[in-house]
């Protein structure tokens, strides 16, 4: 009949455009990481790293990136790097070490912060730009020396600040110590103190586990540097992995430890994020560009979303940023096979697992940065190299990260493993 | 060597098919009013080379000047989408149409067909004879049924398989297994059969696309390969071998492609007629497109490839045009 026939040739014309990038369908102009790496996490001013310089760590992931890459250093055309203390934003020293780690001139530098999300977002940052066709391979990094930059002698608040700024509504909530925000979550959602401490003694286990077993081994490229001793004198060692693990805690030790940020709060130091130092690295381009440099890919960029939320709970963060990046990509929750998700605080830890509705078995299964530590513009990157190797490892596809993010937001991104 | 051209007034090109014993034939099915109501219109046409002694030569090479010349044409109650012809008797071919009759044409004969075939319950969306085994053909139609022929069973279709819901847009055999066919659909699905499996299920059948899944095609030289097009805008290639694994995709562009077809000379190569009113020659290994034809003026729905000359392409679409040319196809 002649209507249905018009009616069809119209649905021909009008039909849904199917997303460029989908689960399980390879497109010559997807985003795809090449490799994703990192070096092992030390704790700030006490562990392995706490005598080498950011710069040194950026460039020494950079040249690993290089080195089991086998990329020729003169194809990239922009590294970011996320971090989020060091003077002047980092520009300078990313500069220096991108040229350190033997890259030309000819490859350009530039810095992000966005908080504790600083190393996903110049992943994000790369990925679009090469979308957008800017350019044609990227590398996006994070680093951080908390031990250099961190801490009550430096400021990353000015000291004057306008009073008439300061008035406006939520502005000083800007300026609360993240542990406060933690105990906001804490109270405001009621997560009590055993659940927090519980949960980070799930994350030292599950790190102590994956370390013993080598699961780490893959996602970690070890540095050499110099270590000095209470007398100055300097050795020589390699670092090749993360030293805030603590296999012996339990809730019970962890339920020992006073709340470090309000007389009876239940934010103490053993269920929070550690001070620590670290790099990471992640070669980004498209298909077709990888194809054409015979390059393998680990795994595939999808999505990537950012939500604000108050900044007195920055916390729960995560519960709006996983939602709609989900929504994004038309997938559910049940669809992700595991889920890296920030441990700034078990407080909002937990609160996101439990608003999200995740499998707490698909979160974090090596472990999280309460037992090997957040610095701060390295995680982002990071944890794309322990999602795609635990991803390989299990044998699963789809993987989500995801973190709180200071001043109010969270931010989380989807990846599919190519194993 | 295009222009080369041959318009079927009054009527819309819906398909275009090279004989597969000669290079002088090819054939188109065309329906008036765009196919949305009248007549249907099977032109058989006749290619001839002018060379430079302005004599006419049987043969045609791939540089010289084509003329397309009218030999025979029949007009049917209803609209045709899609023809094949006989692998096994030259002079015959079929015509799909859009009363849910199929016809078998002897083109010696001036008028009637010799056969018609009257089992769809709607509009017969596409025909193709199994150019393996030669002595069967398939029809998909609306009705939501493939139906597997053979000319000498008279008392109607060998076998009926309904699993679709809605329309067939192609049934289309596998070049590697005589019994193996596949279908797609206004379902978005995409199923694999064999006439050899009983009661006539599925081997297989997977969501393929976001969208209806219009055209389907085999790579005649890595048998496990076939590709499909859909108005979800995208082309996908997929592997039968691992039909819930990665599949390619590429696009999604702005119109949908209306009709796939994978180069009888060669694995790399697909041609496409499309809604954005051309006829393009992809490269598989890259997705990169490596010939565009753009001088029709509608919706191209048919194109074909030359079984004699690598590289020449027949298409036609709803400007009445039928158009040959030659396409490179590089290493």
């Amino acid at each position: 009949m002649a209507s249905f026939r018009l009616t069809q040739v119209a649905s021909h014309l009008n039909g849904t455009k199917a997303p460029r990038t989908q689960i399980g369908v390879q497109s010559p102009d997807d985003i795809i990481i090449v490799q994703a790496l990192r070096t092992p996490i030390t704790r700030a001013r006490k562990g392995g790293f706490k005598d080498t310089t950011s710069e040194y760590l950026l460039g020494t992931i950079l040249r690993g990136l290089l080195e089991r890459t086998h990329i020729d250093p003169t194809l990239v055309d922009d590294i970011c790097v996320g971090n989020v203390c060091p003077p002047g934003g980092g520009a300078t020293t990313a500069r220096m070490a991108a040229l350190y780690a033997g890259f030309p001139n000819t490859t350009s530098v530039q810095t992000v912060n966005r908080q504790c999300s600083s190393g996903l977002q110049a992943v994000v940052h790369i990925a679009h730009a090469i979308q957008a066709g800017m350019i044609d391979v990227g590398i996006g990094a994070g680093v951080e020396s908390m031990t250099q930059f961190y801490g009550p002698q430096h400021k990353l608040i000015p000291d004057t600040i306008s009073d008439e700024v300061m008035e406006a509504p939520q502005v000083a909530d800007c300026i609360i110590p993240m542990g406060l925000t933690s105990e906001n979550v804490s109270a405001e959602f009621c997560i009590p103190r055993s659940k927090q401490d519980a949960f980070a003694a799930l994350s030292h286990q599950r790190a102590a586990r994956a370390q013993k077993l080598g699961y780490f081994n893959e996602e970690i490229y070890p540095v050499r540097t110099k270590i000095a001793d209470k007398d100055g004198k300097e050795t020589e060692i390699i670092v090749d992995r993360d030293d805030g693990v603590r296999p012996e805690a339990t809730a019970e030790s962890l339920g020992k430890l006073r709340a470090a940020f309000s007389a009876d709060g239940a934010t103490t130091a053993g269920n929070a994020s550690q001070v620590s130092d670290g790099a990471a690295a992640v070669l980004l381009m498209k298909r077709s560009r990888a194809k054409e440099l015979g390059l393998p890919i680990q795994g595939k960029f999808v999505a990537s979303a950012v939500a604000g939320v108050p900044p007195r709970i920055m916390g729960v963060g995560p519960a709006y940023a996983v939602p709609a990046v989900l929504k994004k990509t038309g997938l559910t929750v049940a669809q992700l096979d595991i889920i890296e998700l920030n441990e700034a605080f078990a407080s909002q830890a937990v609160y996101c697992v439990e608003t999200l509705g995740l499998d707490i078995n698909k979160v974090n299964p090596k472990g999280g940065a309460i037992a090997f530590g957040h610095p701060l513009g390295c995680t982002g990157a990071r944890q794309i190299s322990t999602l795609l190797t635990e991803l390989k490892r299990q044998d699963k596809r789809v993987g989500c990260t995801t973190m709180c993010i200071g001043g109010g937001f969270g931010m989380a991104a989807i990846f599919e493993s190519e194993h | 060597m295009f222009p080369c051209k041959y318009r079927t007034a009054g009527f819309k090109g819906y398909a275009v098919k090279f004989s597969p014993f000669t290079d002088r034939l090819l054939a188109s099915a065309a329906s008036a009013n765009f196919g949305l109501i009248g007549n249907g219109r099977l032109s058989i046409l006749a290619t001839t080379t002018t060379n430079t002694n302005n004599s006419r030569t049987q043969s045609n090479t791939n540089n010289s000047p084509l003329t397309i010349l009218p030999q025979q044409h029949y007009d049917t109650q209803d609209g045709l989408f899609d023809l094949s012809w006989n692998e096994l008797h030259e002079n015959q071919l079929i015509s799909a149409s859009g009363d849910g009759s199929i016809q078998l044409w002897d083109i010696t004969l001036k008028t009637h067909p010799v056969a018609k075939w009257k089992e769809h319950k709607r509009e017969v969306m596409s025909v193709e004879w199994n150019y393996t085994a030669k002595t069967a053909f398939l029809s998909s139609s609306w009705d939501g049924s493939v139906k597997l022929w053979n000319p000498v069973h008279a008392q109607g279709s060998v076998q009926t398989f309904s699993e679709h819901t809605g329309c067939v847009y192609t049934a289309a055999w596998s070049p590697r297994h005589q019994d193996q066919f596949a279908s797609c659909g206004e379902d978005k699905s995409i199923r694999l059969w064999s006439t050899n499996a009983p009661q006539g299920r599925s081997i297989a059948s997977f969501g393929g696309h976001t969208d209806q899944v219009v055209s389907l095609d085999w790579n005649k030289y890595s048998p496990d390969m076939f590709v499909t097009s859909s108005t979800d805008r995208t082309i996908k290639i997929w592997d039968t071998r691992n039909l819930r694994g990665s599949v390619t995709m590429f696009g999604p562009f702005e119109f949908p492609v209306r009709r796939v077809k994978f180069c009888p000379f060669s694995p790399h190569f697909i041609a496409t007629a499309g809604y954005d009113m051309s006829a393009s020659v992809w490269d598989v290994r890259n997705g990169s497109v490596t010939f565009v034809h753009d001088a029709h003026t509608e919706f191209v729905f048919g194109i074909d490839w030359s079984y004699f000359h690598p590289g020449q392409i027949a298409s036609c679409g709803w400007d009445e045009q039928i158009h040959v040319f030659n396409a490179p196809l590089p290493q």
